[in-house]
């Protein structure tokens, strides 16, 4: 493969001068890709290219207070709107501030371009002031990452990192730019990527395969589809509509892909896994035929391996081969990506359907049926005249409704966002999936209401997340970005305290936001910080909730601001916890629906 | 487990070889023997990886080996002649841990 242009040369005139700095090329190039938007935060190595953008109001810069809330913006900038993601910082600790948003964005796929400043490359190995070896430091948590030092090479690795990013299975890519090729002059050239001999993607499944891996299907009795985050990815949710509807097959959607095929559809049986719903558990273990699709068998979803889904062959597609059988055997793969993979699926089960295969699922879908029934998702009434975390969550999807989007923290509300939130629509649900890291709903939403600037945007938060990032308030209030951000405040790292609570004797070892009573040293309780005073000190509307019978009339008001961010703290009863859960290390079909109840599986039913 | 030669095809580039260790590191995939020299292309440059590994894990690390963007081609070695060949090859004129791998395969 050589070098091709991937657009047309500007129009040479006379106005337009034959060269240009390394840091205008890098802006052009930004533009030429099509970035609109960039989250960052300068520092010295980058100077020049904060120069060069002050000049080019058309790629708007939001000017973050901490390098990892670029970070995670640019990846709900990405999950919301389906573009990559752009972030930008600066040498040494601005650049490390970012591993954790790519480290996130690797796990979760998520089309991001972070670019850096560093040193320049005289200094580079010489300990400089604020250097950092990023392009090493990023090797195993991005896609790719590149270290540019000579101002010609800029233009085309932008405009790879942007190729990168988004096809194959999406990822983060680093473009780390040596100062002096940021300042260095250069020759003003049509854009071309760099030549990649390495980089081939399979993007249509191999015919066969799919001949194949139909005829498993309609030749099975118990088969689901296990949908992962690379339906949402590729955007593949009407071809599962479709297949789903098509093979009458009940569907499950992990985590990562939430709102990928209707809550609301008869055949959907909720989210699998850790704290999957019994159903949609149920499923995989009983299961002979498993169709995963863009899913990775995740440990939160197949608990302890050896036991999972053990009469379950296994059909896998995936648009990267090393997913393949990475985890669990499988009878036929689906290399590609999952749009027009699911869409040939579909077409051959009609095929193979009209000569004459006849899939007989009746028994399997009225067992998965009786389960999904038999076992809904269920909470606990709070304590007397307190607020139970999953009925604001619920409500709060119930009145803002499935065209919102909606972002999360990690943890205990996490999970009952995904469960009780309702989604009916992709790119509704942004979360940290795979990482798992904790501060990502607030740059998350913000980014998120930027790539859809339209769309009601609720950051569904917890007091612990919320404390890690809420410096990003500022952002949203100084630029116009009015997230709303929902506290889930029970004053405690409340998934850690349910560990401690179920498996190690109620020791909570700190895990009280609110200080440890039992600890003499520790002044507790104590309510700090006060989020309502602190969101106003950002410039937020905020309001508090500490009543259940208020709950529904708070998150109204919060819906009718619309021109600033609003924090709400709803204060919620400690010790709600997550169910149906799964303990760690053990068998799915050890899952239990509440606390001491083991579900009972009666096939006969 | 048993011992498997990768020849490994990769652009020639800095940071490549740390790319490399960096991946069998973090999927704890243990090298035996690494040797890079450089191919008749400038612009690529030729790894021969030796590792001790059941075919489940050759196949992982060959999987994962080739999602590097910098890695354009995988083939494993079957003929311990042919690796002897080529070991000695990348040994004309190299230092002698190289000869003493190559005669490890004699």
């Amino acid at each position: 493969m050589t070098a091709q242009p991937t657009n047309a040369a500007p129009a040479r005139t006379a106005a337009v001068p034959s060269t240009t700095t390394g840091a205008d090329a890098l802006v052009d190039a930004l533009l030429a890709v099509g970035a609109e938007h960039i989250f960052g935060l300068p520092g010295g190595a980058v100077l020049p290219l904060y120069d060069a953008l002050y000049a080019r109001p058309e790629l708007r810069h939001f000017l973050v207070r901490h390098e990892q809330g670029a970070g995670h913006a640019a990846q709900g900038y990405a999950a919301a709107s389906g573009k990559v993601g752009v972030c930008l910082a600066t040498s040494g600790p601005g650049a490390t501030n970012l591993v954790t948003p790519l480290a996130d964005a690797n796990m979760d796929s998520v089309p991001m371009v972070a670019i850096t400043g560093n040193v320049p490359s005289t200094a580079i190995g010489s300990d400089a002031f604020q250097e950092a070896d990023i392009r090493s430091i990023t090797m195993p948590v991005t896609k790719h990452s590149f270290l540019v030092t000579d101002p010609a090479l800029i233009a085309p690795t932008v405009a790879s990192a942007f190729r990168l990013a988004a096809s194959g299975r999406p990822g983060p890519v680093l473009v780390d730019v040596s100062k002096d090729a940021l300042v260095a002059r250069t020759a003003r050239t049509p854009l071309a990527d760099l030549e990649l001999p390495g980089y081939r993607p399979v993007l249509e499944p191999a015919a066969p395969a799919v001949r194949d891996a139909v005829s498993l299907m309609t030749s099975s009795r118990r088969p689901v589809l296990y949908v992962g985050g690379g339906a949402i990815r590729s955007g593949a949710h009407r071809e599962l509509f479709e297949l789903a509807e098509t093979t009458g097959l009940p569907v499950v959607t992990t985590l990562m892909a939430r709102g990928a095929f209707p809550d609301s559809h008869p055949q959907h049986l909720g989210m699998p896994g850790m704290h999957g719903t019994v159903a949609a558990v149920a499923a995989l273990q009983k299961s002979d035929l498993i169709i995963a699709l863009g899913a990775r068998f995740d440990d939160r979803v197949t608990g302890a391996r050896d036991s999972f889904a053990p009469h379950a062959t296994v059909i896998h597609a995936d648009i990267d081969p090393a997913e393949i059988g990475k985890v669990r055997d499988v009878e036929v793969a689906l290399l590609g990506d999952l749009r027009p993979t699911i869409a040939a699926l579909v077409a051959e089960f009609r095929r193979q359907v009209e000569v004459g295969a006849s899939p007989d699922y009746a028994e399997w879908v009225t067992f998965c049926q009786g389960t999904k029934a038999r076992y809904p998702l269920s909470y606990d009434a709070a304590p007397d005249g307190q607020v139970a975390p999953q009925q604001v969550i619920q409500r709060i999807g119930q009145i803002a409704g499935p065209e919102a989007v909606y972002a999360s923290g990690v943890g205990q509300h996490q999970m009952w966002a995904a469960h009780y939130l309702g989604f009916e629509n992709p790119r509704t649900w942004i979360n940290s999936g795979g990482l798992g890291t904790m501060g990502y709903a607030v740059p998350a939403a913000m980014g998120a209401k930027v790539g859809r600037p339209d769309a009601t945007v609720w950051a569904i938060d917890g007091d612990g997340c919320f404390q890690m990032t809420n410096q990003e308030l500022a952002t949203c209030s100084v630029e116009g970005i009015p997230i709303k951000v929902a506290i889930i405040n029970n004053g405690t790292l409340g998934m850690v305290r349910q560990w401690q609570t179920l498996f190690y004797n109620e020791r909570y070892s700190n895990t009280g936001l609110r200080g440890t009573p039992s600890r003499p040293e520790v002044r507790a309780p104590i309510h700090v910080p006060d989020f309502v005073m602190l969101a106003r000190s950002y410039g937020c509307e905020a309001l508090r909730c500490t009543d259940p019978a208020d709950i529904d009339k708070t998150i109204e008001a919060a819906m009718a601001i619309d021109d600033v961010p609003v924090v709400v703290d709803f204060q919620v009863h400690q010790d709600a916890m997550v169910w149906p859960m799964v303990a760690s290390g053990t068998s799915n079909d050890d899952i239990k629906y509440a606390r001491d109840l083991a579900p009972h599986f009666d096939e006969d039913d | 487990m048993s011992r498997h030669a990768l020849s490994v095809l990769v652009e020639n580039n800095p940071g490549v070889l740390a790319r490399v260790s960096v991946l069998f590191a973090r999927r704890s995939f243990n090298i035996d023997h690494l040797v890079v020299g450089p191919t008749e292309d400038p612009k690529v440059s030729r790894m021969t990886i030796v590792l001790n590994v059941g075919d489940e894990q050759l196949h992982k690390v060959t999987s994962q080996l080739d999602k590097l963007i910098e890695v354009i081609h995988i083939e494993e070695l079957s003929d311990p002649a042919a690796i002897r060949d080529q070991l000695w090859a990348i040994n004309d004129n190299g230092p002698r841990p190289v000869g003493a791998m190559a005669a490890a395969w004699a």
